[in-house]
């Protein structure tokens, strides 16, 4: 398993460094070593596929520009991270535009495959869509990329106590946001 | 409802972009490759400069705030300054109509001095005129 580890570090280094010579090729793998990371952040803030398309081929775009500044893998996560962050938290602060698509341009949808309840998971999703947007990628950011408070501190450059804090505010928002959607169905039904 | 941990851990799984994503970025890359080589090189820094203020509001708004205060300062100062030469120059032209109003009287008062050391003369004159005898003229003289 380390040894695993070991040689994808060697092969995101190799690439890096190539990328860092001009190889179009190695940014390609680079890009797709982490379009699942950027796109999926922007995606759960935005709730949005094509929106999150778009901001996650702009981030890949800056990295493109800025690809000198990266010093090592790590140092391309954490700036991935926290590019998308920023540029995630200032498109939800813009004002909510839908841009209209083609069918044939729509990438396919990907199914969730796992074991809770798809309803919740949902229902989860929505009520993470109305919570204010540092709350929402603090949220992002520690469920989806499973980065712990100082962590998500250094990358969304806040303190690690309002961190925690938000978190632990967070999760009680969802919780009620999900309660208060149960008591809208059953009084749709009843 | 109750979710737990794992719940949100599943609803926040990392989802893949679609087929053909990479390609596109690539073709954009190549894009903005073709047009970085096609601009001239200050309208790229032109570019980056508005793109680092247009990602920092708060600081967009900081200078321009400094700019109006440096500006209202300045025009202030000016304005001062232009009253204080305004006050300069009215205190000069007054002083100099001063000047002009007292060498006119001065040159008045000659003039009547003048005449009135004429009038006497010509009176004088008149007299000595009106009496031939000389005794009398010389004792008056």
């Amino acid at each position: 398993m380390e040894q695993t580890a070991a040689f994808e570090d060697d092969r995101l280094k190799l690439a890096l460094t190539r990328a860092l010579t001009g190889d179009a090729q190695a940014f390609a793998d680079l890009v797709r070593e982490h379009q699942g990371m950027v796109f999926s952040i922007a995606y759960h803030f935005l709730q949005d596929r094509s929106l999150a398309e778009d901001l996650a081929q702009e981030v890949f775009l800056e990295l493109f520009q800025s690809i000198d500044r990266i010093q090592s893998p790590a140092h391309l996560t954490y700036w991935l991270r926290k590019v998308t962050s920023n540029r995630c938290i200032d498109q939800g602060r813009k004002k909510y535009r839908r841009r209209e698509m083609a069918l044939e341009e729509a990438p396919e949808p990907v199914t969730a495959s796992g074991h809770a309840d798809p309803m919740l998971l949902d229902r989860l999703q929505q009520s993470l869509a109305t919570l204010p947007e540092k709350q929402r990628m603090v949220v992002i950011m520690r469920f989806q990329e499973g980065l712990g408070p100082a962590e998500i501190a250094e990358v969304l450059e806040m303190p690690v106590n309002t961190v925690k804090s938000t978190l632990h505010r967070s999760l009680a928002d969802l919780r009620k946001g999900l309660t208060r959607k149960i008591r809208e169905v059953r009084y749709a039904f009843f | 409802m109750h979710f737990s941990e794992d719940d949100l851990r599943e609803a926040l799984k990392r989802k893949d972009p679609g087929e053909g994503f990479t390609q596109r970025l690539m073709a954009r890359v190549n894009q903005s490759k073709a047009e970085a080589l096609a601009q001239p090189v200050t309208k790229k820094v032109n570019g980056k400069f508005l793109s680092w203020w247009m990602h920092r509001p708060a600081w967009a708004v900081a200078v321009v705030a400094m700019l109006l205060l440096a500006v209202g300062i300045g025009g202030y100062q000016y304005s001062e300054y232009r009253h204080a030469e305004e006050n300069r120059i009215a205190r000069m032209k007054q002083q100099q109509l001063q000047r002009e109003a007292e060498r006119a009287r001065d040159q008045a008062i000659m003039a009547l001095e003048i005449a009135r050391a004429k009038m006497n003369h010509v009176l004088q004159h008149a007299q000595l005129q009106a009496e031939p005898n000389d005794k009398i003229r010389r004792e008056r003289l």
